[in-house]
């Protein structure tokens, strides 16, 4: 197996700063503009904001773009189904009809309030990929005990369960691989994918349920008690950059929520 | 050099769910830096000796301790949750299930943060105990993607972190290829020799330890000690005596096969051949290919190029488990419905599966699983048996019994073909080794002949099982 290392990506300074900005306070950001933007029904607030949230996106992080619409590619196929949804069984249809189509009457009403919902899951979804592609795990996890004092218990089993994705997906393939030597995996049909996923699944997991065991022994052998920690070899700061993305977010939130509400 | 740093008296261990002792009344005492071999049979409860050492136990599992267990003269319920971390670290036996952090100099970091250690110091540290284990270019490595033998480099360096007074290490290189085993082990001794430490090791195949220790203590069956006496040079377990033969019919042969998986070569213009009947283990450092080799031979990984003739081939992977599809042995033979009920009888006997026949087949021991999944094969009309790693972690009765399963599928026919590390097993029943590095395939070798190569034997990391002994002298 080739070794594969860890280490921090050449980014420009500018580039860097939402990779950079403390996980904790990039959260706090995420969870504080779904929260808000819950509250607004007009379809230009979640707009304006999705349209800022890709702006920051744009300026202030580096990814791999072909990635980012490949993960948002359900969503937009899940904000078009809103509308759709929205506009063909809407409940009220009440209202000047603004257009005609095949059979439907479409009123003022029911266009903004379908809007309204297919922006909110763009808003919603571009935030949160913008928290997946720019917050590394180890970090995450770091921030989570130093900044919101979440249990080391909890914290590190969600770092070791990160560790297992990788061995588990392993020894999906070895089990797959073996059971089809058995004649499984070559029958088509739903019925038996589903009971051959049921198969892989009893070895995959008694021998993660031994794995679990080891490495918690282990953990614990190395002096790990779950009582929370005084030092940090990685202190995750907080600094200034996290004010200013801060109050970036706040602002962003607060142009596109009065904007909004002034077209509406 | 005259306080203990441990001591036992009386003591006995049951786990809650057991009727029976797992330690039964055991008394001794472990001086400062002593290197002691505990040994015995699996289920002997060596591992939960040791883990009433290091204080995994009794607390995690329930289990009812009676007797006195003083650890650097403290009663050892004495000590809170972690203190005994300060004193006593540990190397377990799984490289893959023993870190929870992505990177070594993260893992390193965890450990002193367990530990308490100010941040100003632990630069230090963590520079010297990679320094000490030859780590230092892999700080920023993701320690999934090392060799097994890396990573318990790598614990050895938390080990060295923790600045302990005693070692205690349950079957360190179990999973290792002979040559990364020897090297932890003289790096364990040059560590050991400096440092002072108490060495406390559990393990049931000493030979590659050779002279490393000073005192070995036996457990028996029951918990018990048996003996505790000086360490002397180990030799295999006794193997009956192989006999050579001659072979006729092929039963396997590939021709120039290649073999790339996600765009990176693993095997290289392979081409070999077995005979019915013919045993062959296939030897290497860990990566070389070797289980890819098994898969291509029974068809679950495709060929890029070459040819590969036509056959039935079994295959046994290191987790027979793998391969279950049932909830019942008696099931997992009939269920490729290729054997009549009677043909299906007579190999369940000759395995020994008809006091299991009922079970359900992840509720048996290891030696039964494979047996099992032995059965399984032989039920499908497979004629050539493929074994990955059968002999890992696996003690000297189960390694006599494993043999007599090789040789007798052997002598009804079928080639086996076998990946090990363990070279003693090897020598015991292979009629011919191959040898295997970076996915390129050696001639085949005469066990008998191979063993007086040592430029081969080192070239693919290997260590003749003969002369144990004699380097065990050279050791101290």
């Amino acid at each position: 197996m080739r070794i594969t290392w860890y280490h921090r990506k050449e980014r420009l300074i500018v580039q860097r700063i939402l990779h950079d900005m403390n996980p904790a306070v990039k959260l706090a950001a995420v969870t504080g503009s779904v929260l808000v933007l819950a509250l607004f029904f007009n379809p230009w607030t979640p707009l304006f904001f999705f349209i800022g949230t890709l702006m920051i996106q744009a300026c202030f992080s580096r990814i791999s773009w072909k990635r980012y619409v490949f993960f948002m590619l359900p969503f937009v196929i899940t904000a078009a189904g809103y509308l759709w949804t929205t506009v063909v069984f809407a409940a009220e249809t009440e209202g000047p009809v603004i257009w005609s189509w095949a059979g439907f009457d479409v009123t003022a009403e029911q266009w903004s309030r379908a809007l309204s919902l297919a922006f909110r899951v763009l808003a919603f979804s571009s935030v949160s990929l913008l928290f997946a592609f720019t917050t590394d795990p180890v970090k995450f996890a770091l921030s989570l005990m130093q900044q919101l004092k979440l249990s080391p218990k909890l914290a590190y089993s969600m770092l070791v369960g990160y560790q297992f994705l990788p061995l588990l997906r392993e020894e999906f393939t070895h089990i797959r691989q073996a059971q089809r030597l058995r004649g499984a995996g070559t029958e088509t049909g739903l019925l038996h994918r589903v009971r051959n996923i049921r198969r892989v699944l009893l070895p995959m997991l008694s021998g993660a349920v031994r794995k679990a065991e080891r490495t918690a022994f282990a953990m614990e052998a190395r002096g790990f008690t779950g009582e929370p920690r005084t030092v940090f070899f990685e202190p995750v700061p907080l600094t200034r950059i996290d004010a200013a993305m801060g109050m970036l977010f706040a602002a962003l939130l607060l142009l596109s929520s009065i904007c909004g509400v002034a077209l509406a | 050099m005259c306080e203990p740093v441990i001591s036992l008296e009386n003591v006995s261990f049951r786990f809650p769910d057991k009727e029976r002792n797992t330690l039964q009344n055991l008394s001794f005492e472990v001086r400062s830096g002593e290197r002691v071999v505990i040994s015995g049979v699996s289920g002997s409860g060596k591992s939960s000796l040791l883990y009433l050492l290091n204080r995994l136990y009794p607390e995690n599992c329930d289990g009812v301790l009676t007797g006195n267990i003083r650890l650097f003269g403290k009663p050892a319920a004495a000590y809170t949750p972690g203190e005994i971390c300060k004193k006593t670290a540990t190397v377990l036996q799984d490289p893959d299930a023993q870190f929870c952090m992505p990177t070594v100099e993260q893992e390193l970091a965890f450990t002193l943060e367990n530990l308490e250690i100010g941040w100003t110091e632990m630069e230090a540290i963590i520079r010297d105990s990679l320094e000490l284990t030859g780590l230092t270019p892999f700080r920023h490595a993701v320690i999934q993607t090392l060799s097994g033998g890396m990573k318990q480099r790598v614990a050895l360096a938390c080990a060295i972190a923790m600045q302990p007074e005693v070692l205690v290490l349950d079957e360190p290189i179990a999973h290792l290829d002979p040559h990364s085993a020897s090297a932890f082990i003289r790096l364990l001794d040059e560590l050991q020799k400096t440092r002072g430490w108490t060495v406390i090791v559990v393990e049931h195949r000493l030979e590659l330890w050779e002279g490393f220790f000073e005192r070995e203590l036996v457990l028996d069956r029951n918990g018990a000690l048996q003996a505790d006496r000086p360490f002397t040079a180990p030799s295999a377990p006794p193997f009956p005596s192989k006999q050579t033969r001659a072979f006729e019919e092929t039963a396997l042969n590939m021709q120039n096969v290649s073999v790339s998986i996600n765009g990176t070569r693993i095997l290289r213009e392979i081409s070999f051949t077995a005979a019915a009947g013919e045993i062959i283990v296939i030897a290497g450092p860990n990566g070389s290919g070797k289980s890819t080799l098994l898969k291509v031979l029974c068809g679950i990984v495709p060929i890029d190029t070459g040819e590969l003739a036509e056959v039935a081939a079994g295959y046994v992977p290191q987790s027979p488990e793998y391969l279950f599809m049932t909830q019942r042995v008696a099931d997992e033979l009939a269920y490729s419905g290729l054997s009549t009920a009677e043909e299906i009888q007579n190999s369940a006997r000759r395995l020994g599966l008809l006091s299991i026949w009922d079970s359900h087949p992840f509720a048996v021991s290891h030696g039964q699983k494979r047996r099992v999944a032995t059965g399984a094969m032989i039920a499908d009309k497979r004629q050539v048996l493929l074994m990955d790693e059968p002999a890992a972690g696996q003690d000297a009765e189960a390694l006599l019994e494993l043999a007599a399963l090789v040789t007798e599928q052997a002598k009804s026919g079928m080639a086996v073909v076998i990946v090990t590390h363990d070279m003693a097993f090897a020598a015991a029943v292979a009629d011919s080794v191959l040898l295997m590095k970076d996915g390129r395939l050696s001639r085949k070798f005469r066990p008998a002949t191979l063993w007086h190569e040592p430029d081969v034997l080192n070239a693919y990391h290997l260590v003749s099982p003969e002369g144990a002994a004699h380097r065990a002298a050279h050791f101290a």
